[in-house]
C-alpha cells in the first residue's frame, strides 16, 4: 500500500486479491426502496428455501400398489408425456425462492426470487476491505429480489372481483374484510354465508332462487303461446339472481318477462277499463317498471283465468312457490319504493306469516284494478272475470280465495289439498258443485284484503278439482269464453288424472262439447284457437 | 452449530460496508487465473478535490489470454481499468453467503444445511471499465470474431453417406422376433386353477390390468384368459381406469376398501 502525496489529491493504493480457496457463495439480497428495509434493525432472522414448488414423484399417484392402481401405470404416464412432448422442468433447489423471515413471528417476511441472467455477460464481484488494507473480490453467484409478504388477508380473485361489483353500493369498506373472515368461520352454513352479504340480498336471492323453482314449474301449466314467455322469464330471473344489483335488475327482468309474454301473446284480453286508477308512483326511480306493470297486468289478466283452474288441479307444491314468487315479488317491490295499493297489500300479506286464504274477492270488488298491480300472474282480474261466470260456477270461486279461515291452515296448502279430497269424494257437494271450501270462500267474501295471487293460486287450487274433475260443457264454454284456446290447451285444463278419464276418453269427450258449442275460431300464432263470444 | 435457516447477523449489526463491482467477463476469467494467494492487481484511488477517482490495474501476469483457435497469445489484456462509481439509489442492498456444511450425514432433500451469513451491505456500486486501447480493440474483435460463428455448420460430403440403410432381407429384429415367438410357441392352456391363482396374486399387486399385461403375466391365449376374467373379474370401460379388468368386488380385499363379503 503506498500513499503518494500530491496538492489537494491523496490517492491511496489497495491490493486487490481473488481468494480462490473460498467454499462460500456470495449472493445479493436486493429490496426495494419503497420498503425500507434497514438491515441493522434486525434482531434476528431466519431464510429458508420455499419448497413449494417441488412436486414429489407421485404426486397425482395416490395409491403405490394394490388398491387403485395400474398395472404399469408410470410407465404408460412416462410414454405419454414423451409422445406429447410434455417436458417437465426439472426442479432445482438452488433456483428456488428464499422466505426470508425476520424478526420472529410477529416481524416481516419476504420472499427472495433469483434473478435470471445477471451472471451471463458481465460478472459482479463484492469487494471488501479487508483489517490489512487489501482489498478482497468474491464473485457473486445469485441475485435475490426480496419483496415483503403481506401479512394481512387478502381477497381472492374471485371475491375481488366481487367486491369491485359493488363498489358503488357497499359504503362500509372496512366490513368487507370482517365479513370473509366470518364467512370462513361458519363455512360449513350456507345460509350464514349468504346472510354476511346485504341482509336484503339474502333474502332477495333466496327468493329467486325459489322464484327459479317456481317457473319451472309454472312452465308446464302454462299455454302454449306462454312457453316462449316462461323460457324468457326464466332467464330473466336467473340473470338477475347473478347479478348483485338492486332488486330493480329482478324486477326488470321479471318484467321483461311479462313485457314479452304480452308481445308474443298477440290476442290478449286487455279491457279499457283496467288502467284506470292505476296508483303510480312517478317518484320511484325505477320508472321502467311502471311502464312494465300495465303490460304485465296484461298477460297476467289473460291468463289467469284458466290458469285458475290450472292452479286448482295441480299440485300444492306451486302455490307455496307462489308464495314464495310473491313475497320475493313483494320485496323487489317494497324495495323500489312503489307505494301502490298492491304493495300494502302484500306487505300485510308478508306479515301474516300464514297464508290466510281470506278471499280476495273483497279485493276484487275494492279495487279491481289496483289488483292488476299484482307482480304474479295468477292476480285478481282472473277472480274479476269469474266472477262475471256465475256464482255457482267454479270461476266464481275459484279467484275468490277459498276462504279458508285465517286460523285454519298453517299453510294453505294443506287446507287445499284437504279440500281437494273432499271435493273429489263428494258425489253430490251440498247446494251446488262447489266443495265447501267453495261454499267457505264466498261465505267470508269479506276478510281482509292483504291477499296475493298466491293464496289465490292457493285458493284457486283448493278450488275443488271436482268442478275441473268432470270434464263438462259448461267447464270448456267457460274457458273458452274467457280467452281463445287451442285443443291442446283445453286438454291440459283437463288433466286425465283429475278427470278421472283415460286421455282417448278425455279426448272423444272434449270433441263431442266442442261439437256442441261449436265455438269460433281463429288462428294464433299459427294455431288454431277456439274461442265463444257470450 | 446454528440453526437451519438462521441467518448470522453479525455483518448486518456492526453495518460492515461493501462494494459491489461489475466486471468484464474477460477480467473475470483472468481474475480466475490467479495463482498464489490470489492478487489480482492493484486499486488506485485518489481523491481529487473531493471526487475519488478509482482505477485498477491489472498484474502483468495476467494479461495474457488464452485464444482458443488458431491466434497465439499476441491478443492481450488491458491493464488499465477505471471504475465508474455509483450510488446505490434508494435501493437496499445486503450482501449473504452461503456455506454449504457439506456435512458427512446424508439427508433425504439432497443438501446439508447451508450456514447462511449476512455479510454486509452494499455501500457503493461501481462499474469497471477498460482503458480504451489497442489491446482491447483487438480483444473485442476476437471476441465477436468467436461468437458471430455460427454453432451449426453445413458441411459438404464428397461421397455420400452409405453406411446406413441397406436394403435387408429381413431385419436383425425381426428375426430375432420370430425366432423368440417360434420357441415359445402358441401359449397353452394351463389348468384352470393355476391360471386362477396367478391372477389373484397379480391382482393382488396392483388393481387395475389392461388384458395384455395379463396375458403376458399368465402366457396363456387371450380367450381362455377372457374367460376365466369374465368369470371372476369386471372390465371397466369408462372411468379413469379405461379398458381395463379388475377382480369383481367380492372377490377384493384391499386395504383401504370397504371389505367385502
Amino acid at each position: 500500500m503506498t500513499s503518494l502525496g500530491s496538492s489537494s489529491s491523496s490517492s491511496m493504493e489497495y491490493i486487490v486479491r481473488v481468494p480462490k480457496n473460498t467454499n462460500k457463495r456470495y449472493n445479493i439480497m436486493a429490496f426495494n426502496a419503497g420498503d425500507k428495509v434497514n438491515c441493522s434493525t434486525w434482531a434476528q432472522a431466519r431464510m429458508e428455501r420455499d419448497m413449494s414448488n417441488r412436486r414429489m414423484y407421485g404426486e397425482e399417484e395416490v395409491v403405490e400398489g394394490a388398491a387403485g392402481s395400474e398395472f404399469g401405470k408410470k410407465q404408460r404416464e412416462e410414454a405419454r408425456r414423451k409422445k406429447f412432448g410434455i417436458v417437465t422442468r426439472e426442479f432445482r433447489v438452488e433456483d428456488q425462492p428464499w422466505i426470508l423471515k425476520v424478526n420472529g413471528k410477529a416481524g416481516r417476511r419476504f420472499k427472495g426470487q433469483k434473478k435470471g441472467g445477471v451472471t451471463e455477460n458481465a460478472s459482479y464481484y463484492i469487494f471488501t476491505q479487508c483489517p490489512d488494507g487489501a482489498f478482497e473480490a468474491f464473485p457473486v453467484s445469485a441475485w435475490y429480489n426480496f419483496t415483503p409478504l403481506a401479512k394481512h388477508r387478502t381477497l381472492t380473485a374471485e371475491e375481488a372481483e366481487e367486491e369491485w361489483g359493488r363498489r358503488n353500493k357497499v359504503v362500509n369498506h372496512f366490513s368487507i374484510m370482517l365479513q370473509r373472515r366470518l364467512r370462513e368461520q361458519e363455512r360449513g352454513d350456507d345460509d350464514e354465508e349468504e346472510g354476511e352479504k346485504a341482509g336484503k340480498k339474502k333474502k332477495k336471492k333466496g327468493d329467486k332462487g325459489g322464484d327459479l323453482r317456481i317457473h319451472d314449474l309454472e312452465d308446464d301449466l302454462e299455454m302454449s303461446s306462454d312457453d316462449s314467455d316462461s323460457s324468457v322469464g326464466e332467464d330473466g330471473e336467473s340473470k338477475p339472481k347473478a347479478k348483485k344489483e338492486a332488486a330493480k335488475k329482478g324486477k326488470g327482468g321479471k318484467k321483461k318477462k311479462k313485457k314479452k309474454g304480452s308481445d308474443s301473446e298477440a290476442m290478449e284480453d286487455s279491457d279499457d277499463g283496467d288502467f284506470e286508477g292505476l296508483e303510480v308512483d312517478y317518484m320511484s326511480d325505477d320508472s321502467s317498471s311502471d311502464e312494465d306493470e300495465p303490460e304485465k297486468v296484461k298477460p297476467n289478466k289473460g291468463e289467469d283465468v284458466p290458469k285458475g283452474i290450472d292452479e286448482a288441479s295441480e299440485s300444492e307444491e306451486e302455490s307455496e312457490e307462489e308464495k314464495q314468487n310473491e313475497e320475493e315479488g313483494k320485496d323487489e317491490e317494497d324495495e323500489e319504493g312503489k307505494k301502490t295499493p298492491v304493495q300494502q297489500e302484500k306487505k300485510k300479506r308478508r306479515d301474516s306469516s300464514e297464508e290466510s286464504e281470506s278471499s280476495e274477492d273483497s279485493d276484487i270488488e275494492g279495487r279491481a284494478d289496483s289488483a292488476l298491480f299484482m307482480v304474479k300472474k295468477r292476480t285478481p282480474p282472473k277472480r274479476g272475470g269469474g266472477r262475471g261466470s256465475g256464482g255457482s260456477s267454479r270461476t266464481g270461486s275459484r279467484p275468490g280465495t277459498p276462504s279458508i279461515d285465517t286460523a285454519s291452515t298453517s299453510s294453505t296448502l294443506r287446507a287445499a289439498a284437504t279440500k281437494l279430497e273432499q271435493g273429489k269424494r263428494q258425489t253430490a257437494p251440498p247446494s251446488s258443485d262447489t266443495p265447501p271450501a267453495k261454499r267457505l270462500k264466498m261465505a267470508s267474501n269479506p276478510q281482509s284484503p292483504a291477499e296475493k295471487s298466491v293464496q289465490q293460486a292457493a285458493s284457486g287450487k283448493s278450488t275443488p278439482s271436482s268442478s275441473d274433475v268432470q270434464l263438462t260443457e259448461e267447464a270448456v264454454r267457460r274457458y273458452l269464453i274467457r280467452k281463445p284456446m287451442t285443443t291442446k290447451d283445453l286438454l291440459k285444463k283437463f288433466q286425465t288424472k283429475r278427470t278421472g278419464l283415460s286421455s282417448e276418453q278425455t279426448v272423444n269427450v272434449l270433441a263431442q262439447i266442442l261439437k256442441r258449442l261449436n265455438p269460433e275460431r281463429k288462428n294464433i300464432n299459427d294455431k288454431m284457437h277456439f274461442y265463444l263470444t257470450e | 452449530m446454528s440453526e437451519k435457516g438462521e441467518v448470522d447477523l453479525t455483518g448486518a449489526k456492526q453495518n460492515t460496508g461493501v462494494w459491489l463491482v461489475k466486471v468484464p467477463k474477460y477480467l473475470s476469467q483472468q481474475w480466475a487465473k490467479a495463482s498464489g494467494r490470489g492478487e489480482v492487481g492493484k486499486l488506485r484511488i485518489v481523491k481529487n478535490q473531493g471526487k475519488a477517482e478509482v482505477s485498477f490495474t491489472l498484474n502483468e501476469e495476467l494479461t495474457a489470454i488464452d485464444c482458443v483457435g488458431e491466434k497465439a497469445s499476441s491478443v492481450r489484456a488491458p491493464r488499465d481499468h477505471p471504475f465508474t462509481m455509483q450510488t446505490v439509489g434508494g435501493q437496499t442492498l445486503a450482501v449473504f453467503t452461503e456455506n454449504p456444511s457439506g456435512q458427512s450425514e446424508d439427508r433425504s432433500d439432497g443438501s446439508a444445511p447451508d450456514k447462511l451469513v449476512l455479510e454486509g451491505v452494499v455501500v457503493q456500486r461501481a462499474e469497471c471499465r477498460p482503458a480504451v486501447s489497442e489491446n482491447y480493440m483487438q480483444l473485442k474483435r476476437l471476441q465477436i470474431e468467436e461468437s458471430s460463428k455460427p454453432v451449426r455448420l453445413s458441411q459438404q460430403l464428397e461421397k455420400p453417406v452409405t453406411t446406413n440403410y441397406k436394403p435387408v432381407s429381413n431385419h436383425t429384429y425381426n428375426v430375432e422376433y420370430e425366432k423368440k415367438k417360434k420357441e415359445e410357441g402358441k401359449r397353452a392352456r394351463g389348468d384352470k386353477q393355476q391360471v386362477l391363482d396367478m391372477l389373484f396374486s397379480a391382482f393382488e399387486k396392483h388393481q387395475y390390468y389392461n388384458i395384455k399385461d395379463l396375458v403376458d403375466i399368465t402366457k396363456q391365449p387371450v380367450t381362455f384368459l377372457k374367460e376365466i376374467l369374465h368369470d371372476i373379474g369386471i372390465y371397466n370401460v369408462k372411468g379413469t381406469h379405461k379398458n381395463t379388468w379388475e377382480l369383481r368386488p367380492e372377490y377384493r380385499h384391499y386395504q383401504g376398501e370397504e371389505k367385502s363379503d
